[in-house]
């Protein structure tokens, strides 16, 4: 066995082992790729058995690569894998199936074996600091998002807005920088925005991800920022635990979800939402959010704050299976996996008998609208429509 | 003998399946031998299938046996893959025939309270549908979230509240079965779909349950089921001994509550195991050496009267009820308990990477302190001879609402990281002793798994006497190429020479 694989598995035998001995598969039916596939090489514990294999002299990467990237990094696997509801702190362990999937991507990338579409995503964000959302993404357009706002640039908090929100999906940002300046919250635009690196580290390109968190925790330093605002969850999670991994105690950022603070902002009064929306709402928890986070009363409180709609909820443990299949870099590999997984998300909210699901994930959107065309739900972003019911829509 | 698949036969699977469905890779073999049941690791490969098949129709499956048949290829099926028998290990190579892609709700009778669906479902999912009708499939096992309804039709499953509802063998009321030789049969009481009772002819129905995939592979079910109860009670009482908790266990099965769904006798060892290993495990005085709980389902008018009489009886044998919280809470847990052990100790009290294995047996109610004592000494011997090894005590299942026979399994830790010949040939032995002793004690060897894993296979002749030869006279005639899972329950018999005479002669 080469020596990288060596490492590897030694360092995750007993994980593996774990997860092996336990037997039982509770993580595969509320894994999203399992739950469309059935394909039980892609189910969470296969990808821990695959460990033991390695370690054996049964496999290689080279021979599990591919299936790898059946994984959206939801986070659904570890929630309900037994090991972690129960023995987490007694034995100071925890089933990290994501690490372990960005673990053998990142082996992967580093024995020179690659997914030709993250492989072209990669380069191509290498190229232009940003990741490829969409036709003519440069850096020169990074801001194009916030024009006629008057936003200053830095100062002490600023909002750091993803490639997909950025470049696709404007008005999001436009919503939530709107309602920050209705609510006197003050903050500023960064420098040079590059790519958090969140995706590179998630398809295995560790070096570009570092390279990319180097620059803008830099960037941020040379600007005196203090605070970063945070409002697509993808970044949330990037900065809150690759960001640490890479720095250590250096980094001395304060990150901060805009859900979370929004929902502060309502709860003092500083943002009364007095417009009726009238619709008949579901709503999407962000995998990332509400499975690997643990916030998912925040975005309901900002919900219920809002006149005239009607929510039907489902119980936050259900949702623990559902996922929009558009994280992990699985859109970019297997766009189709994705629209199904969507597809099924969907199905869910139109069993609720409602014509719109609400999302707070810029990368979930557009696969879940997609999917909404076919049941005629249409897909609205929570901080859209919160500024709606302010009356300061973009 | 391993039968190496020439790629005329992939090729033609692929025709019948589609390119995607029909898995070549080694990670994919590898994750299709892997089962919860005690598992050699370190000879992990000589377990592998051929080939992996992912059909999507009773069709399919059909034609895959049909091809299987016509070229002598072994063939394992796989529904959740989590049965504590090695029923979907496969021992000669061959195509494991994975099923979970048939997992469609055809059809759901809320005038005659039926459902069909594919067998590659899982009771959960299933009843996350159910539930909008007010209506559950009461099928639950420990493996509730994961493990599919073939599996349970493979394996004949227990339910943990099968005293109320009854068990898999009860709540599915009949199946298309796909037989060896590709032909597609109906089974289930007399002409099966939804009747639940019928004297016409055999009753084929069970004879195709629990076969652990040696007769044919189970596509499509249809399943009884029952009003979602409104109301769950679920008392669990502590003792100082385990005599006075035997006792009471008794008791409350006896006392013929409709309501009553189920109850577990907790052992010492059992005890003493939670208190040190299981973080979930509220903790009790010292005092506590063996705990009881009972599970009641139904309206909240009629849980309630029970369940108050159940509280009577446990509360006149001595028993301190552990409060609400702790009841209700423990028992919630009863699904993710079971994989929770995924540590154990070595003597000294190093913490170490353990998997659980549990073996059972059917002994009646005046058996089991007999047995628990026989089997704790056989794991005590292991224990002795290996830190491979731990003791992690004893639970008792009532089985139906008449107290009579109890499924009684032992719970041991095995340190897979360490298994070598040596310490498996020291399981299996094991094994076999603790069938042995259920035999002794006019028990059955599996009461919910199944018994056709190393060690204990062997004393399944000694259990089913003449039933064996029956038995093996069935697998001939269905099976006449001994394709299906072969290897399992010392059924290549039915086929050597020593095959007994069919006229009866001994």
């Amino acid at each position: 066995m080469p020596d990288p694989e060596k490492r590897f598995a030694e360092e995750w035998r007993d994980a593996a082992y774990n997860c092996f001995s336990s037997g039982h598969k509770f993580c595969r039916e509320v894994c999203p790729v399992m739950q469309v596939t059935r394909n039980e090489s892609w189910s969470p514990t296969a990808f821990h058995a695959n460990v033991v294999a390695m370690e054996q002299g049964s496999l290689e990467v080279s021979d599990v690569a591919a299936d790898y990237v059946n994984c959206t990094g939801c986070g659904a696997c570890e929630l309900r894998c037994p090991n972690s509801l129960f023995t987490g702190d007694f034995y100071r362990f925890r089933t990290r199936t994501v690490d372990l999937v960005k673990g053998v991507r990142s082996l992967a990338v580093r024995q020179g074996v690659h997914q030709p579409g993250w492989q072209r995503w990669n380069e191509l964000t290498a190229e232009r600091t940003h990741e490829p959302v969409a036709d003519g993404v440069s850096q020169e357009r990074v801001r194009d998002w916030a024009q006629g706002l008057d936003l200053t640039v830095g100062g002490e908090t600023i909002l750091f807005v993803d490639c997909e929100a950025a470049f696709y999906r404007p008005s999001v940002p436009r919503s939530v920088a709107r309602v920050l300046e209705l609510a006197g919250y003050k903050f500023g635009l960064m420098n040079e925005q590059w790519c958090c690196g969140g995706p590179a580290a998630e398809m295995g390109y560790e070096d570009q991800a570092r390279r990319f968190a180097e620059h803008n925790l830099a960037d941020w330093r040379a600007a005196g920022v203090r605070r970063v605002l945070v409002l697509d969850p993808h970044d949330y999670i990037t900065f809150t635990e690759d960001y640490p991994k890479y720095f250590g105690e250096s980094f001395d950022i304060e990150v901060v979800l805009v859900v979370e603070l929004l929902a502060a902002l309502i709860r003092e009064g500083r943002l009364v939402p007095h417009l009726p929306v009238e619709r008949t709402v579901t709503y999407h928890d962000p995998c990332r959010l509400n499975k690997r986070k643990g916030i998912w009363q925040e975005p309901r409180e900002v919900l219920r704050a809002i006149p005239g709609l009607t929510f039907h909820d489902v119980d936050r443990v259900s949702q623990w299976s559902y996922c929009s299949g558009a994280g992990g870099g699985l859109a970019v590999e297997k766009p189709e996996l994705t629209a199904k997984i969507s597809e099924m998300r969907m199905g869910k909210a139109a069993e609720l008998g409602v014509d719109t699901l609400v999302t707070a994930c810029p990368w979930a959107e557009r696969p879940l609208t997609a999917a909404g065309e076919a049941r005629s739900i249409g897909v609205v972003d929570l901080h859209e429509l919160l500024a709606e019911s302010l009356g300061v829509a973009p | 003998m391993t039968v190496t698949l020439g790629d005329p036969v992939v090729e033609e699977l692929r025709g019948i399946l589609g390119h995607d469905h029909v898995l070549t890779g080694k990670a994919d073999r590898l994750n299709r031998t892997r089962v919860p049941a005690p598992f050699p690791v370190h000879r992990w490969a000589e377990r592998m299938p051929d080939l992996v098949v992912l059909p999507s129709s009773t069709e399919e499956v059909a034609e895959v046996l049909r091809l299987a048949h016509a070229h002598r290829i072994p063939v394992v099926p796989r529904d959740g893959g989590t049965g504590l028998t090695d029923g979907a290990v496969p021992l000669r190579g061959g195509i494991v025939v994975d099923v979970k892609r048939i997992n469609q709700i055809k059809e759901i009778d809320l005038e005659n309270r039926t459902c069909t669906v594919g067998t590659g479902i899982n009771a959960l999912k299933l009843n996350e549908v159910l539930s909008r009708h007010g209506l559950l499939y009461p099928d639950d096992p420990a493996s509730y979230p994961c493990s599919l309804v073939g599996g349970r039709i493979g394996t004949s499953g227990w339910s943990l509240i099968g005293s109320r509802y009854g068990h898999t063998r009860d709540l599915v009321l009949s199946f298309d079965h796909v037989l060896p030789t590709g032909r597609v049969i109906h089974v289930g009481d007399g002409i099966g779909r939804k009747i639940t009772k019928s004297s016409s002819g055999y009753q084929l129905k069970h004879l195709f349950m629990g076969h652990q995939g040696t007769l044919g592979i189970a596509t499509e079910a249809t399943l009884k089921l029952f009003p979602k109860p409104e109301a769950e009670f679920s008392p669990f009482w502590a003792f100082d001994d385990y005599d006075t908790a035997y006792r009471t266990v008794g008791q409350l099965a006896r006392a013929g509550v409709a309501t009553f769904a189920g109850a577990v006798l907790f052992d010492e060892w059992k005890v003493a195991y939670l208190r040190r290993d299981d973080e979930a495990y509220i903790p009790q005085p010292a005092s506590v050496k063996a705990l009881v709980c009972a599970a009641l389902y139904g309206y909240e008018d009629e849980v309630r009267a029970g369940g108050g009489r159940l509280m009577r009886i446990a509360r006149s044998m001595g028993a301190r009820y552990l409060g609400d919280e702790i009841s209700q809470g423990d028992w919630a847990a009863r699904h993710d308990r079971y994989a929770t052990p995924l540590h154990g100790r070595t003597r000294s009290g190093q913490v170490v990477p353990m998997s659980w294995h549990c073996e059972d047996a059917a002994i009646n109610y005046t058996n089991l302190p007999a047995v628990r004592l026989a089997w704790h000494e056989i794991a005590d011997r292991l224990r002795r001879a290996s830190d491979v090894f731990d003791d992690w005590g004893m639970f008792a299942y009532t089985n139906g609402a008449t107290g009579a026979d109890y499924l009684t399994e032992i719970d041991i830790g095995i340190w897979e990281q360490r298994l070598d010949d040596a310490a498996w040939a020291a399981w299996v032995a094991a094994k076999r002793d603790l069938a042995a002793v259920a035999l002794a004690h006019g028990g059955s060897i599996s009461a919910c798994h199944g018994s056709c894993r190393e060690g204990e296979v062997d004393l399944v002749p000694e259990e089913l006497g003449g039933g064996f030869d029956v038995m093996l006279a069935i697998k001939r005639a269905i099976d006449p190429h001994n394709i299906m899972n072969p290897g399992k329950y010392l059924l290549d018999r039915a086929y050597s020479d020593a095959y007994p005479d069919p006229d009866g002669a001994p």
